[in-house]
């Protein structure tokens, strides 16, 4: 299955607002306040963090806009990702990249710094499996 | 919940490494041919306590898990404070022949994780003659790696909580929570540049791809076990090994990634008994031949 604009909008979105529900998330990110680039099938979205919170998604294309690091991953990729429980490979954003479905660009030590936050913030898009 | 009191027994022994003195912290379980036990990077004993907690393990069997130097509450070696912690083959090996050495430990089997499960294949390569079988878990001829092992240890960052985030990308998402989160634990609480250390080892030391050829299973047994989530070592990592030692076998383990006794020690269990009862299988088999 691939992910429209519209689809990836609201799938982000939500994930906003899940975070909003998850104090210790917000609490580990409290240092982070970094535009995060997410393309997802050539849809670029700008993830303005503040203190944990995302306080704005810019759409793109954009030349302009700064971002730290970006995450770009296939649609198929990211929706196998969001599965309760993923296949090999689909399970984690680096899994993505190892096998070809994504890549992250930018400064990523900054992305290896913030990585459990960055990772459970990307996993709010997946219904929990194990409770 | 009832309390009760589990049935590892937990001591130190004090014994020379390389020729310098080292405090070393081991725990048991169980009675039997003897079943050493090797934690991964970053991590210590504790990745073992299910199997050290299994009578269907210890009722045959006597394991011993041993916190490597600098690792767990093993204490790193007098002068560290102006060392640079980097694990080398020959000191990796050393270690676990003078511990075996020290606990009067008769060829015992060696069963090694990740960087344990490399080591263990060195050694069915350089001293098949110490141990009589080997299990070689998440382990493969050398994987370079994909991300800098520098990250791991910096002034300005907790290499413990990154390299915790790191790792969990090889645990599968089957894992049940308390057992993904404890995992992650050892790493965090992994001692300043102890992962980086490791991982200079996994990822730089390809010295067993040209010794896979000599060993030799019609003496002892070598059985490679690889969980099919895990990145690191992946399943093809560990088939493309296997088939490079004559004789060796493969299981590739459902559910589970690159920490499998710690993270799901209920999926792990059946894998684990199969590698244990084939080893006890070919030991037999190389007995009466």
């Amino acid at each position: 299955m691939s992910i429209n604009r519209q689809q990836a909008r609201q799938r982000l979105e939500d994930m906003a607002v899940a975070l909003d529900r998850m104090p210790y998330i917000v609490r580990m990110g409290r240092l982070f306040n970094e535009t995060v680039l997410i393309e997802i099938d050539g849809n670029e979205f700008y993830l303005a963090f503040d203190k944990g919170k995302v306080a704005e998604i810019k759409e793109g294309p954009s030349k302009k806009l700064p971002w730290r690091f970006a995450l770009r991953a296939q649609g198929q990729a990211l929706w196998e990702f969001w599965q309760p429980l993923p296949r090999p490979g689909y399970h984690d954003i680096f899994g993505l990249v190892k096998y070809g479905y994504g890549r992250i660009d930018g400064d990523i030590l900054i992305l290896i710094k913030n990585l459990r936050y960055f990772k459970e913030f990307m996993a709010l898009g997946r219904q929990e499996a194990n409770p | 919940m009832t309390a009760y009191i589990e049935a590892i027994l937990g001591r130190y022994v004090n014994l020379a490494i390389n020729g310098v003195a080292h405090r070393i912290y081991f725990e048991e379980a169980g009675q039997g041919r003897p079943v050493l036990c090797l934690h991964t990077a970053g991590a210590d004993t504790r990745q073992w306590r299910f199997v050290l907690n299994d009578p269907d393990f210890t009722n045959e069997h006597r394991y011993i898990s041993f916190d490597m130097p600098w690792h767990g509450k093993s204490l790193p070696p007098e002068g560290f404070e102006t060392e640079e912690y980097l694990l080398t083959t020959e000191a990796y090996i050393d270690a676990i022949l003078s511990l075996c050495i020290a606990l009067k430990l008769d060829r015992p089997l060696l069963a090694g994780c990740s960087m344990g499960g490399r080591i263990a294949l060195q050694l069915a390569a350089l001293y098949p003659d110490r141990f009589s079988g080997f299990i070689a878990i998440e382990a493969s001829d050398f994987q370079p790696a994909w991300y800098d092992i520098d990250w791991f240890h910096r002034p300005d960052a907790h290499g413990g909580e990154m390299g915790a985030a790191l790792v969990s990308a090889n645990i599968a998402p089957q894992a049940p929570k308390p057992e993904r989160w404890n995992t992650q634990w050892m790493f965090m609480q992994s001692g300043p540049g102890v992962f980086r250390g490791d991982l200079s080892f996994y990822t730089q030391d390809d010295s067993l791809i040209a010794r896979l050829g000599a060993i030799d299973t019609t003496k002892t047994p070598v059985h490679i076990m690889c969980g099919e989530y895990d990145m690191t070592c992946t399943p093809e990592d560990a088939r493309r090994t296997a088939e490079a030692i004559q004789g060796a076998t493969l299981a590739i383990m459902k559910d589970l990634g690159h920490f499998p006794m710690s993270e799901n020690p209920k999926a792990f269990k059946p894998y684990f008994m199969r590698a244990m009862k084939h080893m006890a299988a070919s030991t037999a088999e190389l007995t009466e031949a």
